[in-house]
């Protein structure tokens, strides 16, 4: 489906070397006796593509300003604000469409069709927010995605989500990441573009189902904390990961942790860990036994996880529209589709030959189920690690921010007593 | 808005003076929200479904205008009514517009102030008694592996469920062609003069006997509405014939066994006058001189004046365009052929070096051109014919001076050999290892198929003098060669032109000859079919009389013979 | 037990360090896999329409809720004609002007008188919704001067074009964006 600016260009000349041959030029266009001037095709130009930088630059420091806020000034307000910010600028301004969720698919794509180069600005969209998680958490997903931020917004009443059931949720988010990979990185579909929720709302217009769907993520949204992140949104399962590793992280408490437990409650997402103790001797043996156990089960979910995925490729395959066409061709060829569709008489149109159009299709098959196996495997990995790492104990002393599911929000911090005394202090040394 | 709270005590913020205000702007945002949901969504579905039926009846009130009587009322209320479709439609689009902002607006206050009064009422943190957290731990973990545990199991199970799903095997290669398998072909009777044009059919069962006075050996006669010197074309159950005129230009589809007309194809462009000055073509060549085309799921229909037509069997128009005007000073009268899925249409026109000339294959589905050559020759009025020449299917054409052979896969020339001059009109035949092509009033050439490039000097293996008539194509079973010219019929010897015999007739042929089960058919003009030993001797089986002019060529089908007057069509076979 | 656990932790650091400096350098690698490909790669999207098979999806597919697909003129292809049956419906009532003999659904294809027998055609963009019924009608018996094109100043340039989702002949490619038109006409001469 898509090519580079090159093959485009030469299919294009060649279609319109032969197109010239086809003109069919009926009535010669006149002579005007009156000296009646022909007036031009108008060609309205894009949007300049500086602007593309200049979104860059406005998400590099929004970035900036909200690694600060979050990890120096620890103020909700200005955080809150800066969110409101993004929301109108990345979201109702730019219509939600500069987006590193996205991008995902632009940059799958980039890497594996050659032929296809993913602009600059959609470049930086896509690694400026994960190395600023590398550095400072995740401060993207707390004040600067307009759509983490719409859901912010209508977030009112939380409701807890039981731990088991966000672990087992969020393998949703895994399981729409390595679809999206897939079918990007075939030439298929970019999956994330083409189900975005709210992109809809910023634009306020769109399809009626898209903002359906958005609605139901926003009423959802209104009792579950922002229910894309957590559970749905691709990139944010990258960030996680990459939040694990980050130099600073968000903390509850400005210094030391008192273990008052006020903050205990205070995040709507489920993010704050509270002190945990080893296991007793006992459990702790039981528990080893069952480590044991799922160590040894992770090579059979990886393989179990290719063996679907890259079993299942002739059903994935149908996302690309040439193995589409190529199964409607056959139906009508063999008698079992009764109507024609608008793909298969364009198709026959263009005079190629069937076999050729097979050919490419069993190809398409062929990548589908290569690429099932290791996104496959690559999920069965996910869930192996994710039932070892329940079966680990963490030990920690403190109430803390889970590292990899705080969404830098900065909820928790006027809960933390500390925080108020360090207010104070600040205020005391300004005058 | 999460206020530092430590220092509010939920007394105090309940009686902050906005809170008040916030509940009631809440319940107003709220309220005025849903209803302008419920609008937008009244509003789509609405215009949805009214919008689609109006513009139908629209399009129904358009076509009765020509059948309605109070005309200017009418008109008045068509214009009335498409104003009044395209004013809705933009009041929806801009209602829908509004009703967007108002819903950002609407709900931008009801979560702010939701948002203000739920921090008003925030209660301090007062961390409730817990459970000891070893055992509370524990219970957690257990419940996270067991959730993770099914979800891992859904997720195998729905791919399990789409791996059994039985896939379209698209890699074995079995599937049917979109096109007429040769044998197909050979059963039926898809173009001009049959399979490969060369007027032979594989049928040996074709009737000797019939008259048209008495009605024996006639299975049925149908009147053509619009008439025209095209051939009939036959597949499986069907006949094609086309007609024309200068207001109309029509397909017919017969019932083979019945002789009922099934369908009437309408083909006519909108007339522009002004803008297209059409000569007419000559009134011996009429509008329909070219005989149609089938590729046994679509018939193809091309007329004088570049109009083409496409039918599926049920005739439903799948496409039509025009190729352009055609400048011809006889009238276009060159028969389509079919390659595949191709429809082959040899567009020949113009003075020859004004690159005028085309061949063009148009994709028979779409009607969209597959490829196009330039041919520099003038017009004429031959029909190509696609034959497997050595495992190739090849194009084989006839332009003055230029017999012209093109691979039908990629258009490209094959071949061409400079030895025919005049109006041509007599078509190229592919019979023994040779090309048959005929100059008009003059020669037979035989020419080999082996070259590439201008073999002129070559591949031309003889030449006759005489023998060919003006119009007429040649028939050949391999051997023999038999010719038309006037009354006279000929048979040549294939190898090196030797007369073998040469008779004079009371006819005179229009149509070519055709064979069939040994036998030599052709039809004089008077309607009089000649039936001739197809051998080295001369001999005359019978003579049949139908008792009407008849111009074209006759189709031949499993003990039929089509035969198209001027005025009826007729089929010709066992009564019984 | 505290030496272990120390053990422990300086040995999770280091860990934790390696994996930083090892996703540091894939995101390293990713720009330079990204960056070092075919160096121009701005693009937008386009239809060909020498593709374009005029099904009508453009009216209503695009995002947008008046799609930013219209429909422009090669004039130079233009035959001028009286009777044009992009502007006509097929068989029409009248050869005039009135909405009956229409084939623009919108009426946004305004016809002028240049001189006898010549009338200029011209699209009032905002009126036109992209349905192609008058490419159709131009393109059958016409010379095909009527094309669709996706006007810049209206598309959002979506990562994935819905219309280009629904699009049966795979007409819209995506066009660099210095020469971000595939007008007919134009180009067949070169």
């Amino acid at each position: 489906m898509i090519r580079s600016a090159l093959l485009i260009v030469i299919a294009v000349c060649l279609l319109i070397t032969c197109a010239d041959a086809f003109g069919i030029q009926r009535f010669p266009p006149p002579d005007f006796e009156t000296g009646h001037q022909l007036p031009g095709t108008t060609e309205p130009g894009a949007r300049s593509e500086i602007f593309e930088y200049v979104d860059a630059a406005v998400l590099i420091i929004a970035l900036s300003l909200a690694s600060w806020l979050i990890l120096k000034k620890r103020n909700r307000r200005w955080i809150f604000m800066l969110m409101l910010f993004s929301l109108g600028y990345f979201g109702f301004y730019r219509e939600g469409c500069v987006c590193p969720i996205g991008a995902i698919g632009n940059f799958t794509l980039s890497v594996f069709d050659s032929d296809y180069a993913m602009p600059l600005g959609a470049l930086i969209f896509f690694i400026a927010p994960l190395v600023f998680t590398l550095f400072f958490g995740r401060s993207f997903c707390g004040a600067v995605c307009p759509m983490g931020a719409i859901q912010d917004l209508v977030l009112v009443r939380p409701v807890k989500v039981p731990k088991g059931l966000e672990q087992a949720l969020r393998l949703f988010a895994y399981l729409y990441l390595g679809l999206a990979v897939l079918f990007a990185a075939t030439g298929s579909a970019f999956l994330i573009c083409r189900y975005d929720p709210f992109v809809a709302m910023f634009r306020l217009s769109g399809s009626l189902n898209m903002l359906v769907i958005g609605a139901c993520f926003l009423v959802v949204g209104v009792f579950i904390g922002r229910p894309y992140c957590r559970f749905v949104c691709p990139y944010g399962v990258i960030l996680r990961q990459l939040s694990r590793l980050a130099k600073k992280r968000v903390t509850i408490t400005p210094d030391d942790c008192i273990k008052c437990r006020l903050c205990e409650d205070s995040c709507p997402f489920g993010a704050i860990d509270e002190p945990e103790a080893p296991w007793p001797e006992e459990v702790y043996k039981q528990r080893k036994k069952t480590l044991a156990l799922l160590i040894a089960l992770l090579p059979v979910l990886v393989v179990l996880g290719g063996w679907v995925l890259g079993g299942m490729s002739d059903s994935t395959a149908r996302m690309h529209a040439s193995v589409r066409l190529a199964e409607q061709i056959y139906m009508e060829e063999a008698g079992l589709a009764q109507e024609t569709t608008d793909p298969s008489s364009a198709f026959r149109g263009t005079g190629e030959q069937v076999a050729d159009l097979y050919a490419e299709a069993v190809k398409i098959r062929g990548q589908f189920a290569v690429g099932g196996w290791f996104v496959g495997g690559f999920l069965g990995l996910i869930a192996g690690l994710k039932l070892i790492r329940l079966s680990v104990k963490p030990t920690r002393e403190d109430y803390e921010a889970d590292r990899a599911g705080c969404l830098a929000c900065g909820r928790c911090f006027s809960y933390c007593p500390r925080d108020h005394v360090r207010i104070k202090e600040l205020k005391a040394a300004s005058g | 808005m999460d206020k530092v709270i430590v220092e509010n005590s939920v007394e105090v913020s309940a009686r902050d003076p906005w809170y008040s205000a916030a509940v009631a702007a809440v319940v107003i945002a709220g309220v005025f929200s849903l209803i302008v949901i419920v609008l937008l969504s009244v509003n789509h579905y609405h215009f949805k479904i009214t919008h689609e039926n109006r513009a139908l009846k629209l399009e129904e009130m358009k076509l009765e205008l020509a059948k309605t009587e109070y005309k200017e009322q009418f008109l008045a209320d068509i214009r009335q009514f498409d104003l009044e479709i395209r004013e809705e439609k933009l009041s929806r689009v801009k209602f829908s517009r509004t009703g967007g902002y108002l819903l950002v607006v609407a709900l931008a206050i009801f979560f702010g102030c939701l948002k203000f009064i739920q921090n008003c009422n925030k209660k301090l943190p007062s961390p409730q008694h817990q459970s000891e957290a070893g055992p509370r731990q524990l219970l957690q973990t257990r419940q996270a592996n067991i959730a993770v545990t099914v979800t891992v199991v859904i997720f195998v199970g729905i791919g399990l469920l789409l791996m059994v799903r039985p896939a379209i095997d698209l890699g074995s290669g079995e599937a049917v062609a979109a096109y007429p398998l040769a044998e197909q072909i050979a059963a039926n009777w898809p173009t001009f003069r049959g399979p490969a044009g060369s007027g032979i059919s594989t049928y040996t069962n074709i009737p000797t006997e019939w008259d048209g006075a008495s009605g024996k050996g006639i299975v049925w006669k149908s009147e053509i509405p619009i008439g025209g010197n095209n051939s009939p074309i036959v597949w499986d159950d069907r006949v094609f014939i086309s007609g024309g005129h200068e207001e109309k230009r029509e397909v017919y589809c017969y019932d083979a066994d019945s002789g009922a007309l099934l369908w009437i194809g309408d083909v006519t462009a909108p007339a522009m006058p002004g803008a297209d000055e059409f000569e007419e073509p000559m009134e011996d060549t009429g509008f329909a001189a070219p005989t149609m085309a089938t590729d046994g799921k679509r018939v193809f229909a091309i007329f004088a004046n570049g109009d083409i037509g496409a039918f599926d069997f049920n005739g439903k128009n799948l496409w039509s365009k025009n190729l352009g005007t055609p400048d011809n000073m006889y009238g276009y009268a060159s028969s389509l052929t079919m390659y595949q899925n191709m429809v082959i249409v040899q567009y020949d026109q113009g003075m020859g070096d004004d690159g005028k000339s085309r061949l063009i294959a148009l994709d028979g589905f779409s009607g969209r051109a597959v490829w196009e050559v330039k041919r520099m020759v003038p017009n004429s009025w031959t029909s190509p014919v696609v034959a497997n020449i050595d495992g190739r299917d090849v194009i084989v054409t006839c332009g003055d001076p230029w017999v012209i052979a093109y691979d039908a896969a990629t258009a490209a020339e094959l071949w061409r050999v400079d030895c025919i001059g005049g109006d041509l009109a007599p078509s190229p035949i592919y019979a023994g290892n040779f090309v048959l092509a005929a100059e008009p009033d003059s020669r037979l050439i035989a020419i080999r198929t082996d070259g590439t490039g201008d073999v002129t000097e070559t591949h031309i293996v003889w030449k006759t003098r005489d023998g060919i008539g003006d119009i007429t194509s040649p028939v050949s079973d391999g051997e023999l060669i038999f010719l038309t010219a006037g009354g006279r019929v000929t048979c040549l010897q294939l190898s090196d032109a030797v007369e073998v015999w040469e008779e004079d007739t009371d006819g005179y042929f229009m149509a070519s000859p055709s064979l069939a089960g040994g036998r030599l058919y052709v039809l004089s003009d008077d309607g009089a079919m000649y039936i001739l030993k197809a051998g080295r001797e001369f001999e005359q089986l019978g003579l049949c009389e139908l008792g009407e002019d008849c111009f074209a060529t006759p189709a031949f089908a499993d003990g039929r013979i089509y035969i198209r007057g001027v005025l009826n069509l007729y089929c010709i076979g066992s009564t019984e | 037990m505290t030496e272990n656990g120390k053990d422990n932790i300086s040995r999770r650091k280091f860990l934790r360090e390696t994996a930083w400096g090892a996703s540091i350098a894939a995101v390293g690698a990713a720009v330079g896999a990204s960056v070092t490909r075919k160096a121009k790669a701005d693009m937008l999207w386009q239809i060909d329409p020498h593709k374009c098979i005029q099904c009508g999806n453009c009216a209503t597919f695009c995002v947008l809720e008046e799609s930013a697909v219209k429909c422009v003129h090669a004039y130079a292809m233009c035959g001028y004609c009286n009777i044009c049956t992009g502007y006509l419906e097929p068989e029409p009532y009248a050869l005039d002007t009135g909405a009956e003999n229409q084939l623009c659904p919108t009426g946004a294809i305004k016809r002028t008188f240049i001189e006898d027998p010549y009338y200029e055609y011209t699209i009032d963009e905002p009126l036109c919704i992209g349905c192609a019924k008058c490419v159709k009608g131009c393109g059958a018996f016409g010379n095909g001067s009527l094309f669709l094109q996706v006007r810049h100043d209206r598309c959002v340039n979506c990562n994935e074009c819905s219309i280009a989702v629904a699009c049966p002949s795979g007409a819209f490619v995506r066009v660099d964006a210095h020469q971000p038109y595939l007008l007919k006409g134009a180009n067949d001469e070169e």
